[in-house]
C-alpha cells in the first residue's frame, strides 16, 4: 500500500501546483451555485434536485478536464520512464492515480455543502435525499474519472485524452433517450441500463437502488482493469 | 552464485526490426561495465529492458538473481536507473521529488533523510535543494537525474549517458560518484564517450545493430584487435627492399610500408602485440641500418571501437 501512498501523495501536489485544480474547482463551484440560486431564489425550489442534475452534467464535462493528464503528461513528459521503472506494480500507480482525481471530485462535492445552509434555513429538504444525491454525484463522478484516466493511458496528448473522454461521458449521459427510436424491447433495456443520466437520476429522487450502485462501480472498475492493462501493454 | 546481472540472449523487436539481437553478457559485483555503440545501436533499449521499462521479445533478463519479467517489483527494487533525458517533475522542488522517489522505492521513514542528505551532497545539489525543477540548469537535472537512482541503496547501477550536458567539472564529480558506487555495487552504463569508458569502467560491451560485438576489459580488447598495433621508424639511407625483406623474418612483423620518397625513410610496421617486438626491429635494423628513430603506437579505444563497428558493417 505504501506504493499507492506515493503515487496519490506525487499526485495531490501535482494538481495544486499546477492551476487545473483550482480552474476546475471554481469553475464547477461557479456554475452549481448559479444554478442552485437560479432554483432557489428564481424558481422558487428549495431542493436539492434540479442542482444535483446540473451537477451531474458539469461533472461529465468538467472531470476530463481533471484525468487528461493522469498519464498523458508523464508520457509525454518522460516522467512514466521512472514511474515504471521505480518498484510499483502497474495497478498501484494505477489506484494512486486514481485516489488523487477521486480527491478532486470529493472536493468539488464538499464545496457544494455551503448551498445546504440557505436550504435547511428556508426549506425542509429531505436529509437521506440528499445523501442519496451527493452517494449518487461521488458514485457517478468515480466511473467518470476511471474513464477518464483509462483514455489518459492511451495517448501522449492530453487535449486528445479529453476529448475522447468527454465524447464517451456524453454519449453514456445521453444513451437512454435513444431508446425511444427503438422497437426492440432488449435494445431499449439496454440503453437504458448503461444510461449514467437515468440511474444518477435514481439516485436524486432518493432512490439508492444497489442496480444503479453496482453499475458505477462495475465502470469503474471495468476501466481501472483496462487501465492497468493498458500500462502492461506498453512495455 | 548469480550475478547482479545476467542477459541471456536478450531481444528486441518492433515489427521486422530487431533493436537487440541475443546479447548476452553478466556485470559482477564491484564492476563498471560501459556500453560503447553508435547511434541506434541498441544502448538504450537493452537498459530500459534491464531497468523492466520494456519488455524483451525473447530471452531473459535477471536483476539480483530476480527475472525483470516475472518478478518486476523485486528486480526493481535492486535497480538505480537514470534516463539518458532525466524523468522529473518540473513543479516539484528538489528535495521533493527526491522525498517522492524515496518513498515509492520503500525507504523506510527513519532512514529517508539520511538518505536524501547522502545523494544530495554526492551529487552535489545543496545549493538547489529547494530550487523548483523547472528553474534548474541541464547539469543540475542531469545530476538530479542521477541523485534519484542512487536512492535506496541499489545494488545495480543503469546511467543513460550519464555526462551528456554537464560541463568538464561536473563531468569529473559525477565520475568520481560513479565510481566510488561501482567499488562495491555494479554499474552498467552506456556512452558515446571513448575516454569515459577508459577512465571509468572495468569492461567494454560494443553493441552495433543491436548486437554485442565484444566485451572485454579495454587491455583485453586492444590485445583481441592486435593487428592494428603498428611500429614506426625512421631510418637514415639503405636498399629499401633489402631492409622489407630482414623486417619481416622478424616474429610478430605482419607487414611493412617504406616511404623511400625522402631520406630519412618513413618506415611502418604492422605488428601482432605478442612479445617484444619492438626491440627486435630495432636490434636487426640498428646491425645494418642508421636507426634514427623508433616508437610502437598501440591501438586506442578508438582504433578498437572502429575495428569492431567497421568490421560489422
Amino acid at each position: 500500500m505504501s506504493g499507492v501512498l506515493a503515487v496519490y501523495g506525487k499526485e495531490i501536489k501535482l494538481y495544486f501546483r499546477s492551476p487545473i485544480a483550482y480552474f476546475v474547482l471554481a469553475v464547477f463551484l461557479l456554475g452549481t451555485g448559479y444554478f442552485f440560486s437560479y432554483n432557489l431564489f428564481v424558481s422558487g425550489l428549495a431542493t436539492m434536485r434540479e442542482t444535483f442534475q446540473n451537477m451531474g452534467l458539469l461533472a461529465v464535462i468538467l472531470l476530463p478536464v481533471v484525468s487528461m493528464r493522469l498519464f498523458a503528461t508523464e508520457y509525454s513528459a518522460g516522467t512514466y520512464e521512472l514511474l515504471a521503472t521505480l518498484p510499483l506494480a502497474p495497478w498501484q500507480v494505477v489506484l494512486g492515480k486514481y485516489l488523487g482525481a477521486l480527491t478532486m471530485l470529493v472536493l468539488m462535492a464538499l464545496g457544494t455543502v455551503l448551498d445546504l445552509v440557505p436550504l435547511y434555513l428556508f426549506g425542509a429538504p429531505e436529509t437521506s435525499t440528499i445523501f442519496s444525491g451527493y452517494l449518487g454525484f461521488l458514485l457517478l463522478g468515480s466511473a467518470c474519472l476511471a474513464i477518464g484516466q483509462f483514455c489518459s493511458s492511451l495517448t501522449e496528448n492530453q487535449i486528445v485524452a479529453a476529448l475522447v473522454t468527454v465524447s464517451l461521458l456524453l454519449g453514456f449521459w445521453f444513451v437512454g433517450h435513444l431508446q425511444s427510436f427503438q422497437t426492440v424491447q432488449f435494445l431499449r433495456e439496454l440503453f437504458l441500463y448503461v444510461s449514467f443520466a437515468w440511474h444518477f437520476g435514481e439516485f436524486i429522487e432518493g432512490l439508492a437502488r444497489f442496480e444503479s450502485l453496482a453499475l458505477f462501480v462495475l465502470f469503474a472498475a471495468g476501466a481501472l482493469i483496462l487501465n492497468v492493462c493498458a500500462l502492461e501493454w506498453r512495455r | 552464485m548469480s550475478h547482479p546481472v545476467e542477459l541471456h540472449s536478450l531481444t528486441k523487436t518492433y515489427g521486422e526490426r530487431t533493436v537487440v539481437d541475443r546479447v548476452s553478457f553478466h556485470v559482477s559485483r564491484g564492476e563498471i561495465v560501459g556500453f560503447l555503440g553508435p547511434n541506434g545501436a541498441g544502448k538504450t533499449t537493452t537498459l530500459r529492458m534491464i531497468a523492466g521499462y520494456l519488455a524483451p521479445t525473447s530471452g531473459q533478463v535477471t536483476v539480483a538473481g530476480h527475472d525483470v519479467i516475472n518478478s518486476p517489483t523485486e528486480s526493481a527494487s535492486a535497480v538505480g536507473y537514470a534516463p539518458e533525458r532525466p524523468a522529473l517533475y518540473e513543479s516539484f522542488d528538489v528535495l521533493g521529488y527526491l522525498h517522492f522517489v524515496a518513498r515509492a522505492k520503500r525507504v523506510r521513514r527513519a532512514d529517508t533523510a539520511s538518505q536524501l542528505d547522502r545523494v544530495v551532497s554526492a551529487c552535489r545539489l545543496e545549493a538547489v535543494a529547494r530550487t523548483e525543477v523547472y528553474k534548474l540548469s541541464k547539469g543540475y537535472r542531469q545530476r538530479l537525474g542521477l541523485a534519484q537512482a542512487l536512492l535506496g541503496q541499489p545494488e545495480v547501477l543503469l546511467l543513460d549517458e550519464p555526462t551528456s550536458g554537464l560541463d568538464p567539472g561536473q563531468i569529473s564529480e559525477t565520475r568520481e560518484v560513479i565510481r566510488s558506487f561501482g567499488r562495491d555495487q555494479s554499474v552498467l552504463l552506456s556512452t558515446h564517450i571513448l575516454p569515459e569508458v577508459t577512465l571509468l569502467c572495468d569492461r567494454i560491451a560494443i553493441l552495433h545493430h543491436g548486437r554485442l560485438l565484444a566485451i572485454d576489459s579495454p587491455a583485453g580488447l586492444a590485445t583481441a584487435v592486435g593487428r592494428a598495433n603498428r611500429v614506426e621508424l625512421h631510418v637514415a639511407a639503405g636498399e629499401p627492399s633489402d631492409l622489407m625483406e630482414r623486417l619481416l623474418d622478424i616474429s610478430g612483423v605482419i607487414r611493412v610500408d617504406v616511404d623511400d620518397r625522402q631520406v630519412p625513410y618513413a618506415v611502418n610496421c604492422a605488428v601482432d602485440s605478442s612479445g617484444n617486438v619492438e626491440a627486435a626491429i630495432a636490434r636487426v635494423v640498428a646491425r645494418d641500418w642508421d636507426l634514427l628513430g623508433l616508437r610502437r603506437h598501440d591501438p586506442s579505444l578508438e582504433d578498437v571501437f572502429l575495428h569492431y563497428v567497421e568490421g560489422a558493417a
